[in-house]
């Protein structure tokens, strides 16, 4: 059959493919993989590679078998979200658990949904929550951080030549330390990365500031109340995982309003006992209420008004459903049932498939 | 908002207007903004340059462009149908008495057969048809890429146009005429300013090079710096928009009683050899316009207006109406389509402060409420958001889908 294009205007478009979003936010993890090899070498390495291939294969393969679209791989998004997963692990994670940890990631995270696009949640989150769920024993253990003491570099002193004391050290140690996940080693190229990609567009300032200001300004003030937490994991969910384009709002307001209330959750979670999966949660909940948030924080459209009272109201009932989630999510931690969270998300997820997914594959959005 | 749409106009910009010639077989569009015109001529009658051919119930009309004779009065292009008319190329000219005594400007308009000449094509004796006016905004912003047929004609007929805008001014009372330009094209100010004995009232405001920046509802924003909602009417903020090709065929009618038979198109594109800014008679059909400027048509798609807005040519008898400000060609492309990534490129582009991914995935859902959710409705269709759209997305298409899914709902509703 011979398809007649009837192109439409406009006639000019702009040289920006999807591709090209991408290929931004895989400059910016380039340092920070660096910084993981100068922690931790070769295991940073094989858990980083690990992550990427068997992500690729699983998109390779699943995009063909479920999707009938065996080019998907070639957009960067699975090595984006392979990558990012791995940035919350431990580099002496074991490699079998990456490997299922990278093919979950792309098959329940994203390619179940219909395809790069359409994920309601962060998929690297999702694939390093079904890690959690599968092998809590490992996961958990403070062992795993333990295994091994492998550094490349030990420490770098870019900050040493203006001089020495603890703000120097301070310094030193926010450009390069070796402790924390993989994705954690440099506060410093966080936070440029975080600068970059805003400058390019790729994400939008509200989500990161929105969550930076209001997780900081709260810990401050329940100090006492909140474990232990750390910086560059806040901040590498701040401008990495919180601002996943398809699992975030649209509208400027709705992403501040989603940025703070990532924060808040976040607060939530440490003070309720969370312990390394604060930003995880935080996230993938609000991931689930992206949908109302965009219906809620619709842009004042051009010469009309806003009926303020009733975005007051929506947003309050928004806030309350929210913290109940998240009360909701407190409990499951509490007594040790968040794993049979994710058996029901990946029920959930084949039934949705196999109804309605599968009808929907070839519509763009 | 971030569009920066390269302006493409530098091929074009400083070539002067030149006189296309008259063509052997014109094509005369009765369709107008009110409904198609009726006929005032019959076929194998022998008519004068600008006799008047056709009027619409609003008082709207069309004039012959050259003298000759009525061969067709319902020719079908594009379902729309069409006067034609042989040129007989002896040059004779029909002398309007009505147009001549007319001393109401509006009747001097409405006579001439003028309408909008920026994009919708409103009659322009009904939108003069206001009292109480403050600012009389002339519109010389081109945003759409390549053209440069309003910006020729700055350059070429400032005067002219001033003289138009005094005279608007004066009949509306309008104490500010405020001319809107783009910065990068400041030196119109210049321009201008030489007429100074035209310049009482007159003050300029330059605005971004960005688009839609020529939209009404942006530039009245730019002027005033009140928004209004789409769909209602800038009188009633004291303002009137017009466009600078508007004003010269007011200028024609006031000072030489000639009537509206010609305009300037701007002919370029990526894929278009030849270039310029023609002044073209209503009714030429755009495959003569074509070969005149040396563009083969074949193999390319051709598109009347600009690259943002216009509308692909489908049959190159189509002719140049009186809205009709470019003509340009490009290579024909398949447009590879992706998932929507949602990016909100398209929201951060909309002049209009809308979400078009929601129209999209209303779209797709068949849900007709979210269409009205997001006020489909307020979309004036500048196509920024499918400009800006890394994956093609069908944008554009499911905006006039959602419109007119809600018409059609409009309209099966007893009111």
């Amino acid at each position: 059959m011979n398809k007649v294009l009837t192109h439409k205007a406009p006639f000019v478009t702009s040289k920006l493919r999807v591709s090209g979003v991408m290929l931004d936010v895989i400059i910016t993890l380039l340092p920070l993989v660096f910084f993981s090899y100068l922690a931790h070498g070769k295991y940073s390495m094989m858990v980083i590679g690990t992550a990427v291939g068997s992500a690729l294969i699983t998109d390779w393969l699943v995009s063909w078998f479920f999707l009938k679209k065996p080019n998907s791989p070639l957009d960067g998004s699975a090595i984006i979200t392979a990558t990012l997963m791995a940035f919350t692990l431990s580099p002496y994670t074991p490699l079998y658990m990456v490997a299922f940890g990278g093919a979950m990631a792309v098959l329940f995270g994203k390619t179940l949904w219909g395809g790069v696009g359409k994920n309601r949640f962060n998929p690297a989150l999702v694939g390093r929550e079904f890690m959690v769920a599968f092998f809590p024993v490992v996961m958990t253990s403070a062992s795993v951080w333990m295994a091994g003491t492998y550094t490349v570099v030990r420490g770098l002193h870019p900050f040493s030549v203006f001089g020495q004391g603890e703000i120097i050290n301070y310094l030193n140690s926010i450009f390069y330390n070796t402790n924390g996940a993989l994705g954690e080693y440099s506060i410093v190229f966080l936070a440029l990365a975080g600068i970059y990609l805003v400058a390019r567009r790729r994400i939008g300032w509200q989500i990161p500031t929105g969550l930076l200001v209001t997780f900081f300004a709260l810990s401050l003030w329940f100090e006492d109340s909140i474990s232990n937490y750390s910086i560059a994991g806040v901040l590498l969910g701040a401008i990495f995982m919180a601002t996943d384009m398809p699992s975030s709002p649209n509208s400027n307001s709705g992403k501040l309003f989603y940025g703070i209330m990532i924060g808040a959750v976040a607060i939530i979670c440490l003070a309720g006992g969370v312990k390394h999966e604060y930003m995880s949660y935080s996230i993938l909940v609000l991931n689930g209420f992206s949908t109302k948030i965009n219906e809620v924080f619709i842009p004042r459209t051009w010469g009309r008004k806003t009926d303020l009272p009733l975005r007051i109201k929506q947003t309050v009932l928004l806030i309350l459903q929210i913290v109940a989630v998240s009360m909701a999510v407190l409990g499951l931690n509490y007594y040790g049932y968040i794993h049979y969270l994710v058996f029901v998300y990946l029920a959930y997820m084949i039934f949705n498939f196999h109804f309605f997914t599968q009808k929907k594959l070839q519509d763009p959005i | 908002m971030f569009m920066k749409i390269p302006s493409l106009k530098s091929v074009t910009k400083k070539l002067p207007i030149t006189e296309l010639e008259s063509t052997d077989v014109f094509y005369i569009p009765l369709q107008a903004y009110f409904g198609t015109m009726k006929p005032l001529v019959a076929v194998g009658q022998k008519v004068q340059q600008y006799l008047p051919l056709a009027e619409g119930k609003d008082g709207s009309r069309i004039h012959a462009p050259v003298s000759g004779e009525i061969l067709e009065l319902n020719y079908l292009i594009n379902e729309n149908p069409h006067l034609v008319l042989q040129n007989d190329f002896t040059n004779t000219t029909y002398i309007d008495q009505e147009l001549e005594s007319a001393t109401e400007l509006t009747d001097k308009i409405r006579l001439a057969g003028i309408s909008g000449s920026g994009g919708a094509g409103f009659p322009t004796h009904i939108k003069y048809k206001t009292n109480a006016i403050d600012t009389l905004i002339v519109n010389g912003v081109e945003c759409e890429p390549y053209l440069t047929a309003d910006y020729a004609l700055m350059y070429d007929e400032a005067g002219e146009i001033l003289k138009a805008a005094q005279a608007s001014a004066q009949y509306f009372g309008a104490k500010n005429i405020v001319i809107g330009l783009e910065k990068q094209n400041k030196e119109l100010v210049k321009i201008f300013e030489s007429h100074s004995e035209l310049m009482h009232g007159v003050s300029f405001k330059l605005l971004p090079n960005t688009y839609p920046q020529g939209g009404e509802l942006q530039l009245i924003k730019a002027v005033i710096g009140k928004e209004i909602p789409k769909g209602s009417i800038p009188a009633d903020e004291g303002v009137v928009v017009s466009n600078v090709a508007t004003l010269l065929a007011v200028y024609k009618a006031l000072e030489l009683n000639q009537p509206n038979i010609d305009r300037v198109v701007t002919v370029s594109g990526e894929a278009a050899k030849h270039y310029g800014n023609f002044r073209v008679k209503i009714g030429t059909p755009i495959e003569y316009v074509l070969k005149k400027a040396g563009v083969n048509a074949a193999n390319v798609d051709v598109v009347l207006g600009g690259p943002m807005m216009g509308k692909i040519v489908t049959d190159l008898k189509q002719p140049i109406s009186k809205t009709s400000g470019g003509l340009l060609s490009f290579k024909k492309s398949a447009v590879k389509e992706n998932n929507c990534i949602q990016c909100s490129y398209c929201a951060d582009a909309c002049p209009q402060h809308l979400m078009p991914m929601q129209f999209a995935s209303a779209k797709f859902d068949h849900d007709t409420q979210k269409f009205i959710q997001f006020n489909v409705l307020d979309c004036i269709e500048c196509g920024a958001c499918q400009y800006i759209c890394p994956s093609n997305v069908p944008l554009m298409q499911s905006i006039s889908e959602g419109k007119s899914l809600l018409k059609s709902l409009q309209n099966s509703v007893p009111v």
